[in-house]
């Protein structure tokens, strides 16, 4: 045995010389920490972009007028006529509106230029330069007087070609920055003051501006009201009666029968959730239209055919409730339905040999085993309800009337997606930042409630 | 411990209570072979003609197999996004001794429980002005940050449950971290890793609203927003034609549900939204 | 090579599980850590292999300083209670990983690797996955694992806690065996007094985080340090006996014993009360100091009887003797005991 017995004598392999050799990365990827955050890395990048940054953003567009018109990146300067309109109106600044709304004429070099190219007399041209160069008129009037002054007397035709050709207006121009602006109107109008200025660059501004005019807004809205209470209805009805209450119906009855029969019905109350959602709420669409199942089946009992769906405010909730609770049930139930199965056999014995029947099980072992389910479910499924969109959205959209439009919906309405075309994003951005913080209240406060700190094991490999 | 009980008429309860899903779901098959007279949903005849959309593309509409093509991308995009950092951040968070552990474990939680579809408007214009707004890479980008933090927590659960010792084991045998990582205890979560690609698979795969806002346009397309474009429009009005786009686009979701029901039950239990 | 801890301590949080131990295992000896649960040794264990860090104190391989060198590095074979086995990989991949983790040649790897499978004797299996093993051959195939790239020491943690009592009987000697046989330093980590004493050179009993006492296993039975120390050894186990000293004897006042302080024993003052630790074996047919009371127990083990003895003030005192049938239960009876043999403790466990 002494080939074995060397196996020591050896002392350390001779290939520890080449691992020590190939270090680099690879000894700092074998520390916890260097490839911890090597592997957390890619998982950051999304969490900032997708989570903090988003997060962020909602909070700034919230303070915001951000919208389709205004843009996205900011904006120009143009004196438009809505722009003048709010120099006259909301800074009472009327004269200097008409006056910048008004063209004037300016003799300069460009002028000069264009009436060469459009082939008036030389000199006509010369005279003009000579006697007139960088002179300013603000009516065409006087301008044209002026020019019928020069010695070659141009024709009226010829005076008003001239006149045109130095008219300069700064009516629907657009200018990239403030100062541009300022230069041009000062062409026009040399003695601006300082609140002059500042009121023609805030009125001619295209771009999105800082203001709490939405939250404003959304505190005085009539809307908000509504779509509260609706919010509140829908999350709090679904929640009751099929998230938690029918979902444990589920549970509990499937429990009592036969192995096979229930995973039949468990797949069934499955189809909602994996089902892609379009398709989940088109077959809810062909029971509920007018030309629908419903409707073919009522109106052998005479009922007139209608969309059921959206006919009156009261059946658009309870197609909407039945869309969205049908999809929920199946969480609650295998959650349920696992708890339940966790229940010691012993226990219903005991209770089958005190002869307590099924009424009495449910109500003394199985619902008091459901209690921390039940509220995980209940917290869970509030955040979702309270943020879902999709199955509203492909059902009734909102309808009818607005009857069933909830907050999450009300955001896309606002800002995502509208008739009228003008997304509003800064005000859907202070909707949706009401959502953000009560998503991010809750959440910590569910970590809070089931203690998830205990979950927090130290490593056992403590390098 | 039920037996003396009978249970035929909670059967029969449960039975007439699944009655309107299970006419639903039957429904949605009859429908796309089958012509029935005007009122009546008795079938009287066998058709293909609602299928014809698989060979005919409407005119002002992409092509069914393009669609197809970019739901498949962007289903199996966001599941490999999903599952490489959802296996790579949950070893973090099961294992390894990093700075701030406690503070990631609550963070993954909170992300989990988060509703990221708050933050819709915020992304829809962040996209915009990175230009990524209208194209696969954007949408599949997002998806795979939204179910990314419920991956993170299933993947962390699997981890936990490789014995602590086969780590120490690789290390005594002289491998580095990233090695034990990748050869010792990745091997024995495979069974996980394959539920949760499948798992993000159907989540995109069935994906409306990101879709429907970040990228509408007919060259990236998928499959739920052609759907419920074709169901928008009013003046082609066609539920057959409708059922048989949707059966096709759900055909992969029974199929896979059919074959690992076992797997995805759980995971859907195990705490997704809805 | 020579493994020492030199004051090594260690602390989780606020909690110090470990303080100031200093350990010396020689060259090619076999060490049993022996305590009860909790008292420190899986974590001196994990200190030497380098899985935990140490807080305080040095660890030496020969003389080379490991306190802060990587686990990778240290080059430690451990065989685990569970044995960590790669589930997924076969027999011959277990073994050969070590090696190929080193980037060994290819026919290096084959070599080494059947050469160690021979050694534990599991040729025939290299090409199953350790779900097809019994416990005793994942053990082999843990052993294998281990040795195969040639360890400074041989740490195992609780070896056969997982083997029912007929493969463990089997896998001690073969334990011992392989470490004979490959002459390597190994240290073995339980809590059961038989398996330190059978398999090993020497003993270091552990209690609360400290060495009680090193010693070979003959010397530590013969000689133990404290009460705690005869309490861990010997099955059946020693028995308690409260006692004072009085006129230079040991005398139980209430139950009508009086022995002799055994040689080598100090002399406690006139009235300080001590306890006797009395060995099953000590007290029988024959000896010199009487002991009566009353058997009120009685368990057949084959080829010896073990009685207990109950005395006139409830203390109970266990004799094994060989099978007779003139004893029964509730019998009086008036046995001796070998006074030279017993142990005299201080209050608090010291030995006097």
């Amino acid at each position: 045995m002494t080939a074995s017995r060397d196996i020591a004598r050896d002392g350390p392999a001779p290939v520890t010389a080449r691992a020590v050799s190939a270090r680099g990365l690879a000894s700092w990827l074998n520390s916890s920490k260097g490839l911890g955050l090597v592997l957390l890395a890619p998982a950051m990048v999304l969490v900032v972009l997708f989570f903090l940054v988003p997060v962020v953003v909602t909070g700034l567009i919230a303070f915001t007028n951000m919208s389709t018109a205004t843009g996205i990146t900011g904006g120009a300067y143009q004196v438009s006529p809505s722009a003048l309109r709010v120099l006259t109106d909301q800074h009472g600044m009327g004269a200097l509106a008409e006056r910048l709304g008004q063209p004037t004429y300016t003799v300069d070099e460009q002028g000069l230029a264009t009436l060469e190219e459009m082939g008036i007399e030389p000199g006509i041209v010369a005279g003009l330069r000579e006697r007139h160069l960088g002179e300013t008129y603000s009516s065409r009037r006087e301008f044209e007087r002026a020019i019928r002054a020069l010695p070659e007397r141009p024709a009226t035709r010829t005076v008003k070609r001239i006149s045109a050709a130095f008219s300069r207006s700064l009516a629907n121009e657009r200018f990239a920055s403030a100062g541009a602006l300022i230069a041009a109107a000062e062409a026009v109008e040399p003695d601006l003051d300082a609140a002059e200025k500042q009121a023609l660059v805030e009125a001619t501004y295209t771009g999105w501006t800082w203001t709490s005019e939405n939250f404003r807004r959304l505190a005085t809205s009539r809307d908000t009201e509504r779509v509260f209470f609706n919010t509140l209805f829908f999350v709090a009805t679904t929640l009751v009666l099929f998230n938690t209450g029918y979902a444990m119906v589920l549970a509990i009855a499937t429990h009592y029968i036969p192995e096979r029969a229930a995973g039949i019905f468990r797949i069934i109350w499955f189809l909602p959730r994996i089902s892609p959602v379009v398709i989940y709420v088109l077959l809810w669409k062909w029971l509920a239209w007018d030309t629908g199942f419903l409707s073919a089946l009522l109106s052998n009992f005479g009922v007139r055919p209608r969309n059921w769906m959206l006919d009156s405010a009261t059946n658009a909730w309870v197609f909407v409730i039945l869309i969205n609770g049908f999809v929920g049930a199946s969480m609650g139930m295998v959650i349920f339905a696992s708890a339940i199965k966790a229940i010691p056999q012993s226990l219903f014995h005991a209770a089958a040999v005190d002869g307590a029947y099924r009424w009495q099980q449910i109500r003394h072992i199985i619902l008091p085993h459901l209690k921390w389910p039940i509220l995980f479910v209940t917290c869970y499924q509030t955040l979702s309800l309270l943020t879902s969109i999709d199955q509203t959205l492909l059902s009734t959209d909102g309808g009818p009337g607005g009857a069933t439009e909830i907050w999450s919906l009300w955001i896309y309405h606002t800002a995502l997606n509208n008739y009228a075309g003008n997304l509003q994003y800064g005000y859907g951005a202070a909707m949706a930042l009401v959502l953000v913080v009560i998503g991010i209240t809750l959440s910590l406060l569910y970590l809070r409630l089931f203690n998830y700190n205990a979950l927090i094991i130290k490593p056992r490999i403590e390098h | 411990m039920t037996g003396h009980l009978r249970s035929w008429p909670i059967v029969l309860a449960l039975s007439v209570a699944s009655a309107p899903l299970v006419l639903m779901y039957v429904y949605l098959f009859v429908d796309t072979v089958t012509n029935a007279p005007p009122g009546s949903f008795v079938p009287n005849e066998f058709t293909l003609e609602h299928w014809s959309f698989l060979w005919h593309t409407p005119r002002g509409r992409p092509s069914i197999w393009r669609v197809t093509l970019n739901s498949l991308l962007f289903a199996t995009s966001t599941a490999a996004l999903v599952v490489v950092i959802s296996s790579m951040a949950g070893y973090v968070l099961s294992r390894l001794n990093v700075p701030a552990r406690g503070f990631f474990l609550a963070g993954v939680m909170v992300l989990h429980a988060f509703p990221a579809i708050t933050l819709i408007v915020a992304i829809f214009l962040v996209l915009q002005v990175v230009g990524l707004y209208n194209t696969l890479i954007g949408v599949i980008l997002v998806k795979a940050a939204i179910d990314m933090p419920l991956g993170i927590w299933l993947m962390k659960g699997f981890y936990d449950t490789v014995p602590w010792e086969i780590e120490m084991a690789g290390i005594q045998d002289g491998a580095s971290r990233f090695t034990v990582w990748r050869k010792l205890v990745l091997p024995q979560v495979k069974p996980g890793i394959f539920a949760l690609a499948l798992f993000a698979f159907l989540l995109g795969w069935g994906e409306f609203i990101l879709p429907q806002v970040l990228a509408p346009g007919g060259d990236v397309q998928v499959l739920s927003v052609y759907l419920a474009s074709l169901i928008a429009d009013d003046n082609n009005f066609d539920m057959a034609l409708f059922k048989s786009v949707g059966l096709f686009y759900m055909a992969p979701v029974l199929i896979l549900f059919f074959f690992f029901q076992g797997h995805l039950m759980n995971i859907y239990g195990g705490g997704t939204k809805g | 090579m020579r493994i020492l801890l030199d004051k090594f301590s260690k602390s989780f949080g606020d909690v110090r599980v470990i303080e100031d131990m200093t350990l010396e295992v020689n060259d090619g000896e076999m060490l049993a850590l022996l305590g009860p649960s909790g008292c420190g040794k899986s974590t001196t264990l994990f200190a030497i292999c380098g899985i935990h860090k140490v807080s305080g104190g040095r660890i030496f391989f020969g003389e080379r300083d490991m306190t802060d060198v990587p686990s990778q590095e240290r080059n430690v074979g451990v065989v685990f209670q569970s044995y960590a086995l790669y589930p997924h990989m076969t027999v011959a991949e277990n073994i050969a990983f070590p090696l190929r983790i080193r980037k060994l040649p290819e026919a290096e790897v084959k070599r080494q690797m059947e050469e160690m499978a021979r050694l534990v004797h599991i040729e025939e299996l290299l090409g199953r996955r350790p779900a097809e093993l019994s416990g005793g051959q994942q053990q082999r195939v843990a052993l294998a694992r281990a040795l195969v790239r040639r360890p400074n020491v041989l740490l195992l943690d609780e070896p056969l806690a997982n083997l029912d009592a007929k493969l463990r009987l089997e896998m001690r000697s073969e334990i011992r065996r392989i470490q004979l046989e490959t002459g390597i330093t190994a240290i073995l980590v339980t809590h059961d007094q038989v398996e330190a004493m059978s398999m090993c050179d020497r003993i270091a009993i552990m209690n609360a985080g400290r060495i009680i006492q090193i010693a070979t296993p003959q010397e530590m039975y013969r000689n133990p340090r404290t009460a705690f120390v005869a309490g861990f050894l010997g099955n059946p186990p020693i028995a308690f006996l409260d006692a004072v000293a009085r006129d230079g004897w040991l005398a139980v006042e209430d139950a009508d014993i009086r022995l002799p302080v055994p040689p080598g024993t100090r002399t406690p003052p006139d009235g300080t009360p001590v306890v006797l630790g009395i060995r099953p074996e000590t007290l029988g047919r024959e000896g010199d100091a009487p002991i009566r009371g009353r058997v009120t127990f009685v368990e057949t083990q084959g080829r010896e009887n073990l009685y207990d003895i109950t005395l006139a003030n409830g203390s109970v005192l266990r004799s094994i003797q060989r099978v007779s049938d003139d004893v029964s239960l509730n019998d009086e009876v008036e046995w001796r005991v070998r006074s030279d043999q017993i142990f005299v403790f201080s209050q608090n466990g010291e030995r006097l």
